[in-house]
């Protein structure tokens, strides 16, 4: 097996294990409410690690995963929001974005930010208008603590994303500029 | 070169995934839930469910404990005031026979299903709602267990939602506090009006119907009601409602009659906690097999 369809099986069963434990264990660590996203947390490393091709394929199947999970917004709404937080950040990481250790902190904390206001307002401009039915303050708490929740988790996340995205087509494109030895097609 | 061919592949993919989803999204939403997407919805769901229920029975003391230690403070609290209840209730319950007895009567003279006649399903959440915009929870069991889309869901405090979806070996409860849930309740004095969810950190808006129809047809106007905090709202359970009559939905926490208005503005917390369910009980009832008995 090649180490990039290795690293591909390892990180489709890491996305498939954080949808078991975000939908086993996701309401248990509700602070004031609001449960953790660990998926975008997913997404962000994907993004960081893999640039902005591998953070929309890892956060469009990892958004519709998290899809068939719920019952009140359509199938694509996560997909198309998790899709469009993963390109991003890995769009801004190849352009921007300076290698540091508070960067992954901070990008979770963004990106999940962003994540749930997209999700908010695409899915209101779709007609989801329930999403906004407990109001803006809601909105808001939700926006701070899973922000929050996200900075907490990207360290770890990270460092399991990292290992399991050893070898990817994806990293090895986004450290490609950086590293002159290896030729650019 | 290699630079500019990569993101205009990166471009191509984002385009062709976005409109990917997009296409997803207005199926999902033309299908009213009878689509393709409901079915792969339903498989998923039914796939998933063991590696869930694995999940929770293995990880459920980890979040037991750090549930625990996040409320620690409240639920001493919470501890007490439960005490304090089981002891009111303990007298409340040798009330209430009679009271159960005499309402029992009552709908059986008017021909309407009482909740307690109604045949359940007891089922175990194997995912207590892990989004922040979903109020919903999803249990181990579904079709294969006599469950279908609109049956009533209890809890030990009362009402806690309604099934919106089932496969064969799980289904996904609508909660009360839900912003799209409606149920048709009766307050003290003989009112009715529904409540209505408005999230999960408010109370549920009660809205009073002022006309009220009598056992013998008849339509009579009644006063707006006087109601106090603590009240005890119940489903009223009325032709082509989607709960049987009797369950007990909440309590109120608010009734106030603002300045210019006829009709008091009333809110009311689920008698059921909705935190952290664990078992819940499935009414094997839906209104078309009560127009079918009637």
């Amino acid at each position: 097996m090649s180490p990039h369809v290795a690293a591909r099986l390892r990180i489709t069963l890491l996305v498939l294990a954080v949808s078991v434990v975000q939908t086993a264990l996701g309401s248990d660590l509700r602070i004031m409410g609001v449960a953790p996203d660990l998926m975008v947390v997913v997404v962000i490393c994907a993004g960081l690690t893999g640039g902005a091709e591998a953070g929309a394929w890892v956060g469009f199947w990892s958004g519709l995963l998290m899809d068939m999970f719920l019952s009140s917004t359509p199938v694509g709404l996560s997909a198309l929001t998790y899709c469009l937080v993963g390109a991003s950040i890995g769009a801004l990481k190849s352009s921007v974005l300076q290698e540091h250790r508070g960067l992954l902190p901070v990008a979770g904390f963004v990106g999940t930010a962003v994540a749930v206001m997209l999700f908010v307002v695409v899915g209101d401009v779709l007609g989801q208008t329930q999403l906004l039915g407990a109001g803006r303050s809601w909105l808001i708490r939700v926006v701070v603590i899973e922000s929050l929740w996200s900075m907490v988790l990207a360290l770890s996340i990270g460092f399991v994303y990292t290992r399991a995205a050893r070898g990817s087509v994806g990293t090895e494109r986004f450290r490609a500029p950086a590293n002159p030895a290896v030729p650019t097609r | 070169m290699a630079v500019y061919r990569r993101s205009f592949r990166t471009r191509n993919v984002l385009a062709i995934l976005v409109l990917a989803a997009l296409t997803l999204i207005t199926i999902d939403a033309r299908s009213n839930g009878h689509g393709v997407l409901t079915n792969i919805r339903s498989k998923v769901s039914d796939g998933f469910s063991p590696l869930q229920r694995a999940t929770h029975a293995a990880l459920a003391p980890i979040g037991n404990f750090l549930t625990g230690a996040v409320d620690y403070g409240s639920l001493r609290s919470e501890n007490q005031h439960l005490r304090d209840q089981v002891a009111g209730l303990q007298a409340e319950a040798i009330r209430a026979a009679s009271a159960e007895q005499a309402a029992q009567q009552v709908l059986k003279d008017a021909g309407l299903p009482f909740a307690g006649n109604v045949p359940g399903v007891t089922a175990q959440v194997i995912d207590n709602g892990s989004s922040n915009f979903d109020n919903s929870v999803t249990i181990n069991k579904g079709r294969a267990s006599g469950i279908a889309p609109g049956q009533p869901v209890l809890s030990a405090g009362g009402l806690v939602g309604s099934v919106v979806s089932a496969s064969s070996h799980a289904a996904t409860i609508r909660l009360i506090v839900d912003p799209s849930f409606v149920a048709g309740v009766a307050l003290p004095g003989g009112n009715l009006g529904y409540a209505q969810g408005q999230g999960a950190t408010h109370a549920l808006k009660v809205t009073v119907i002022a006309q009220h129809t009598g056992g013998t047809g008849s339509s009579v106007q009644l006063p707006p009601p006087t109601l106090k905090v603590g009240d005890p709202v119940i489903t009223s359970g009325l032709k082509y409602e989607n709960f049987p009559a009797g369950i007990p939905v909440g309590q109120v926490t608010r009734a106030v009659v603002p300045p210019g208005a006829s009709e008091p503005d009333i809110t009311m917390t689920p008698l059921a906690s909705l935190n952290n369910l664990d078992f819940v009980q499935i009414l094997l009832w839906s209104p078309q097999t009560s127009s079918a008995a009637g």
